[in-house]
């Protein structure tokens, strides 16, 4: 509690230090003010301080928290406050001074190491165990669908269809066709040195099929796709939109995940198949003009060399890149709550959370290739 | 006698070149708490917008503390719009600050108040709006009815001279828009601020306001003090507030 004397003029206590107000105490004069009442505060010797307020005139808000201040301080050391010679205008903005104290109780002390690999560990189970839960709801609302005793939503298919795949065409292409090229071009000069130039038609098939393909596609996925539907879907989370659906009895992963997921599943691989023959064009084309290696020659080396089973392989690791994407964009936009900050966290926790796990599911693919070819 | 605070003359506002209210003319002047009132898609929050400087209007004149608000250049605008204060319907509360953050963003920005007078500044004006102590809460933590006041506590910081209110009781139990009614009185009575508000509270006109200006067909149809409306006869405002009061329809020639 404030201990705050309000008194008539000529009242003093002994051992008072008074202090006359002259003038506006608004935010214009309040850092003068301030650091004058912070020095009374500070002197010892008097166990009473007294402002009097005969020449005081208007108070604001930040006249009113300097001489709350004041109080508290006075307070802390077991002094008081006086206010004297108060005009009614004083009293009434005065009166805003809260009874108890506003200022709160310290909070409790901040977690230490061990509490916050705690929680962390507890965070990223529940996460985890959000993200398997959203899985296995998808599966079973695809396989309703499949049966025939749900349906996805009209034409819900084909927009994201569209949204994903017709529109990211051309970015894949372009990319897809300047990497290619970039590839060959380091590939033919170092392979030119020992007289292998022909062999950059090895490269580029293998790479573009089984490495590059697949990769690229799915890091343009996720920064077009991924970041899209995590955004669109933490906004309808935040506006209450899937809370909506929920109380209308429509299941919000059927109606909103399953037909991005359907989608993606299929545009991941469609987007990976078009990046690598695109790639292994502009590949084709650096080759035929830079080691004058005709296009027949090129061809028949990538045929020869590219095998059925590389293509499998580079399509079976799109379309788990592409569920990776699609289920983290899901599950972290349907995580999202409160506010944009909470959109924005999610978009951005999509993109990278699917780049780390879609490196680590490509080197994991390399790995059991490799341990199958060859052990 | 002072100029009045908020003055719109032959004012047309709208969107996209269609107006949504036409013509009008009014004064707020210092020191009133004026309601402007009116059913859904009456203007009046667009009215409103116009005066916190988010919408241009289509033609006429609209002049805040004096100054013509869309006549002057950005700087200056902005200079005029920090002395006047807006609570919003959705409290726009800034989801990446805490409460406290949100309050004292406007001293921070556009003042050079000591840091201690700041922290002390938000802690009494939440002591004030009855949010004590939650200086660290975001706003995700708080119910409707604290984030509204959270919101007044945010526009009311820098002591503006008038401030604009949209709907601040709206959707909120009896108990707690009484207690923003209560809020709003002390701001006027401590702080001396003239307060707008747009309102379809009936409670909170009657408690809260001193005039009211009521909206319907693309213009003013009422003005006058709270009691001068409530016994009025003209259908639309006897109809805004005895059905609203009675929880029924208006029947006049009943009564």
């Amino acid at each position: 509690m404030h201990s705050i004397l309000q008194r008539p003029a000529g009242v003093l206590a002994s051992a008072s230090t008074v202090v006359s107000l002259q003038g506006d105490l608004v935010r214009g004069t309040v850092r003068r003010l301030h650091r004058h009442l912070r020095a009374v505060a500070r002197r010892r010797n008097a166990q009473t301080v007294v402002l009097d307020f005969s020449a005081a005139g208007k108070i604001d808000s930040s006249g009113l928290a300097a001489i709350s201040l004041l109080a508290r301080h006075l307070q802390r050391s077991g002094r008081t406050l006086e206010l004297v010679q108060l005009a009614p205008h004083h009293e009434t903005t005065l009166a805003l001074l809260p009874k108890t104290s506003a200022v709160p109780e310290p909070s409790d002390p901040p977690p230490g190491a061990l509490e916050r690999v705690g929680s962390s560990v507890v965070e990223a189970g529940e996460a985890a165990r959000g993200l398997f839960g959203l899985v296995a709801e998808t599966g079973r609302q695809a396989l309703a669908v499949l049966t025939r005793r749900r349906r996805l939503p009209a034409g819900a298919l084909s927009t994201q269809i569209a949204k994903m795949g017709v529109d990211g065409v051309f970015i894949v292409g372009l990319l897809s066709f300047l990497l290619g090229m970039t590839m060959a071009f380091q590939g033919a000069v170092q392979l030119q040195r020992f007289g292998a130039g022909p062999f950059v038609a090895d490269m580029i098939g293998l790479t573009m099929v089984r490495e590059i393909g697949p990769l690229m596609t799915a890091v343009i996925l996720t920064g077009r796709t991924g970041a899209a539907i995590a955004a669109e879907l933490g906004t309808m989370r935040v506006r209450s939109e899937i809370d909506a659906l929920t109380t209308m009895g429509i299941e919000p992963v059927r109606f909103l995940i399953l037909p991005r997921m359907l989608s993606i599943t299929i545009v991941g691989p469609a987007l990976s198949l078009l990046g690598m023959f695109v790639g292994m064009a502009g590949g084709m084309l650096v080759a035929t003009v830079t080691l004058d290696l005709p296009v027949t020659m090129f061809w028949q080396r990538m045929v020869q060399r590219v095998e059925l089973g590389d293509f499998a392989h580079g399509l079976v690791k799109s379309l788990v890149f592409a569920w990776i994407i699609g289920f983290a964009a899901s599950h972290l936009g349907m995580r999202a709550s409160g506010d944009a900050s909470s959109v924005g966290n999610a978009t951005t926790r999509t993109v990278v959370s699917s780049i780390f796990f879609i490196i680590i599911v490509d080197a994991l693919f390399a790995t059991v290739t490799l341990l199958v070819r060859h052990g | 006698m002072s100029p009045p605070l908020v003055e719109c003359r032959n004012l047309t506002v709208g969107y996209d070149g269609m107006p949504v209210l036409e013509g009008i003319d009014l004064t707020i002047e210092d020191g009133e708490i004026v309601a402007l009132l009116g059913g859904s898609g009456c203007g009046k929050s667009t009215l409103l917008r116009a005066m916190t400087g988010l919408l241009v209007p289509l033609s006429g004149e609209l002049r805040v503390l004096g100054e013509p608000l869309y006549e002057l250049g950005t700087e200056e605008r902005a200079k005029l719009l920090r002395r006047t204060g807006t609570a919003f319907q959705q409290d726009a509360l800034f989801g990446s600050m805490s409460i406290g953050e949100n309050i004292a963003l406007p001293l921070r920005e556009l003042t050079k108040l000591p840091g201690p007078i700041i922290d002390e500044m938000v802690a009494l004006r939440l002591a004030m709006v009855g949010l004590a102590g939650y200086e660290g809460r975001p706003p995700t933590s708080l119910s409707g009815g604290q984030r509204k006041r959270a919101a007044l506590a945010r526009a009311s910081i820098l002591d503006p001279e008038v401030m604009f209110c949209d709907e601040p009781s709206a959707g909120l139990d009896p108990a707690i828009a009484a207690s923003i009614d209560q809020t709003l009185l002390q701001f006027r009575a401590a702080l001396g601020i003239t307060i707008v508000i747009v309102t379809h509270e009936v409670a909170s006109i009657e408690t809260i306001a001193d005039r009211a200006i009521m909206f319907a067909d693309h213009q003013i149809i009422a003005r006058g003090t709270i009691a001068e409306l409530a016994a009025s006869k003209q259908e639309e405002v006897f109809g805004f507030f005895h059905r609203v009061a009675d929880g029924e329809a208006p029947t006049l020639t009943a009564r």
